[in-house]
């Protein structure tokens, strides 16, 4: 028999890890929306529907500094952000699409040069997964690879059971380490009855044979069909686990302010102008390829993965109704 | 400002606890860790040490690292890029326009066009400006050892090949002819006058200057015409030669088919990109060219190769 949670001792958890002084985070209702935030207690766990945003500013904050600069005395000063000061923090109740994306996205943070600042905070954070049971219309998880019991880029990952309670299955050490520093929190199951998992309206796509026509199709008439409804608003990409551009501005004045690192979409218009005028990138069905070809074709050629973990937030959320799974197998279904 | 006040001001997680005071010990202790950091976003600083305008609206500055450190260890390769800050605007990206056989300095050249760069405009001899760098690769100079060498640029496109042409030219013996074709609209702007004047005064490089018709004054002494039909007139031998352009997008569009014609292969012809960058480390996903990043991948590319990317520049 596995090791299990109830749902009580999953909030008594959240409770003495907050006293530990940790942070927690977790779904939690926000007014009409549920977002990921920080829980003052176990009691304001949300685990009944997908948060609004994704939970990659947990390592990835929208907006965050990363240096201020003070003229002292007639001399320029820059002060480094102390990141040790980054606090511990175990994020729970991540469903797989949300778990996994800082395993995505540690590739593009960490390969030749180490932006500390998510590698920092990852370090520091422990995720306890979530199997899903939730899933809409929207989801397509199962269709990039993922599955509602996925366990990957969790490190405690919990199966909901039919009595309420949760399997646990600990996948790294940081999750065993967990478990076992409030072992008495967790018990043997009576049973092992997962609760039954979200259904996934997507059929699964051939991931390989996608990327092989993106590959092919650079120039071709989808782009502009699929995409010149595309207002270029930039919500598919700040709301998505996997996106991860980002502009650097500095804040305050020429004395003193500080210089920050903050989302950005290859939706905007501006995204690729140059000072010249000239853009690349000039029409929105050219910024609109280039999402599809990182997700499905760059990140792979670069890191060997999709940069997609089927969430459907961007489904959800486009004002103009871009379906991103139907444009996924508009290409799985082309023959050329 | 501590990392409190965004955690606050933009996102829902809690700040970590605040920074100590920020007194001036605190934050000379920070300076003086600031090499061994790992923040891969943090500049060393440089003071300016002199000014140059080229043209109306075009700038030289030269910087010297104000660590004795930095100032010491500093080395690129022609053909790398930095990113330049002007505190309180940001940063720019501009290539290292002086050659790595010089010293004790770096230059970057820029066209104030925009927010930062007018910033960096206002700066005076001897204020400080951010330099982070060197990234992304660079000319493959010693494969171009026993070669010719033209240089093809066009307007505010000199900088990228300046620091090559001056780290060939120190390295003189090395090569043999050297040809440097550069054209502007006008002969204002022209950028490195007395550096043109310079080469076209050595006997061991052959300069053929030209502008746009229309742009020449009374006494202007180059060629008038359009930099591809300048090249394609002074005709430079390809026989164990190597090309290297830098330009607008229109005149590396008809250039390489002059260089064509003129016998250079894919692989002689060696160009730069200048997408616009923000990180310089492959992060923050502007700069690509398909799934080719130019700030890592580039920004020296041969023809080849930039022939078989998506064509998306």
């Amino acid at each position: 028999m596995p090791q299990i949670i109830t749902e009580q001792n999953l909030r008594n958890l959240i409770d003495l890890l907050v006293k530990e002084s940790k942070v927690v985070v977790g779904p939690k209702q926000a007014d009409s929306v549920v977002l990921y935030q920080p829980l003052a207690a176990g009691s304001e766990l949300t685990l009944d529907s997908l948060p609004r945003r994704s939970a990659k500013e947990l390592f990835f904050p929208i907006c965050e500094n990363i240096l201020s600069y003070q003229r002292l005395d007639g001399k320029m000063q820059v002060t480094d952000v102390d990141r040790s000061r980054f606090p511990e923090t175990v994020l729970i109740g991540a469903p797989p699409c949300d778990a996994a994306s800082p395993a995505i996205l540690d590739a593009v943070f960490s390969w030749d040069y180490n932006d500390e600042f998510y590698l920092e905070r990852r370090r520091k954070s422990t995720i306890v997964g979530i199997a899903c049971t939730q899933g809409d219309d929207a989801c397509f998880c199962t269709a990039v690879g993922l599955a509602p019991d996925t366990d990957t880029g969790s490190d405690l990952f919990l199966t909901p059971l039919k009595d309420g309670s949760y399997a646990c299955k600990a996948v790294t050490e940081k999750g065993k380490a967990l478990v076992d520093a409030h072992a008495r929190l967790f018990g043997e199951a009576a049973s092992a009855d997962a609760a039954p998992f979200a259904e996934q309206g997507t059929e699964k796509l051939d991931l390989v044979k996608i990327k092989k026509w993106l590959e092919g199709h650079f120039e071709d008439p989808l782009w502009e069909k699929i995409s010149d409804i595309c207002v270029g608003c930039g919500s598919c990409a700040f709301i998505c686990p996997a996106c991860h551009c980002f502009d650097i501005n500095d804040e305050g004045s020429t004395e003193q302010g500080s210089r920050r690192k903050h989302w950005d979409a290859c939706g905007f218009s501006k995204f690729t102008n140059h000072a010249s005028g000239h853009n690349p990138r000039d029409v929105q069905n050219k910024r609109y390829r280039n999402r599809i070809m990182h997700k499905f074709k760059y990140y792979d050629d670069k890191f060997g993965r999709t940069l997609c973990t089927g969430c459907g937030r961007c489904v959800r959320a486009c004002p103009v109704g871009i379906d991103i799974a139907e444009i996924l197998s508009t290409i799985n279904a082309k023959q050329d | 400002m501590g990392e409190g006040a965004i955690g606050n001001a933009y996102g829902h997680f809690p700040p970590p606890p605040p920074p100590p005071p920020q007194g001036g010990r605190e934050l000379r202790h920070e300076r003086e860790s600031m090499c061994q950091s790992n923040n891969i976003y943090l500049p060393n600083l440089a003071t300016i040490e002199a000014i140059v305008d080229e043209t109306p609206d075009v700038r030289t500055l030269r910087l010297v690292f104000q660590d004795e450190q930095v100032r010491e260890n500093f080395s690129f390769r022609a053909g790398q890029f930095a990113e330049y800050s002007a505190f309180g605007a940001g940063e720019s990206t501009f290539c290292i326009a002086s050659a790595p056989t010089r010293k004790g300095y770096i230059e970057c050249c820029f066209r104030s066009v925009g927010r930062v760069t007018e910033s960096l405009r206002r700066l005076e001899v001897g204020d400080t400006i951010g330099v982070r760098g060197p990234y992304g690769n660079s000319f493959p100079i010693e494969q171009f050892f026993g070669k010719s060498l033209v240089f093809i640029a066009g307007g505010i496109a000199l900088p990228p090949l300046r620091t090559v042409i001056w780290n060939c030219l120190d390295l003189r013996d090395k090569f043999k002819d050297i040809t440097i074709v550069y054209g502007a609209r006008s002969e204002a702007d022209l950028v490195y006058k007395r550096e043109l004047a310079e080469w076209q005064q050595r006997d061991d490089v052959r300069l053929v200057k030209c502008v746009d018709p229309g742009g020449n004054g009374p006494d202007f002494d180059g060629k008038v015409g359009f930099v591809p039909n300048v090249l394609e007139e002074a005709a430079p031998s390809s026989e164990n030669t190597v090309a290297l352009v830098c330009g607008p997008p229109i005149m590396i569009k008809f250039t390489l088919p002059v260089l064509e014609r003129l016998g250079f292969a894919d692989d002689h012809i060696y160009t730069t990109l200048e997408n616009r960058m923000k990180c310089g480390v492959g992060k923050c996903g502007r700069c690509n060219v398909g799934n080719v990043y130019v700030c890592k991948d580039g920004p020296v590319f041969t023809a080849g190769e930039v022939k078989a990317m998506s064509q998306e520049f």
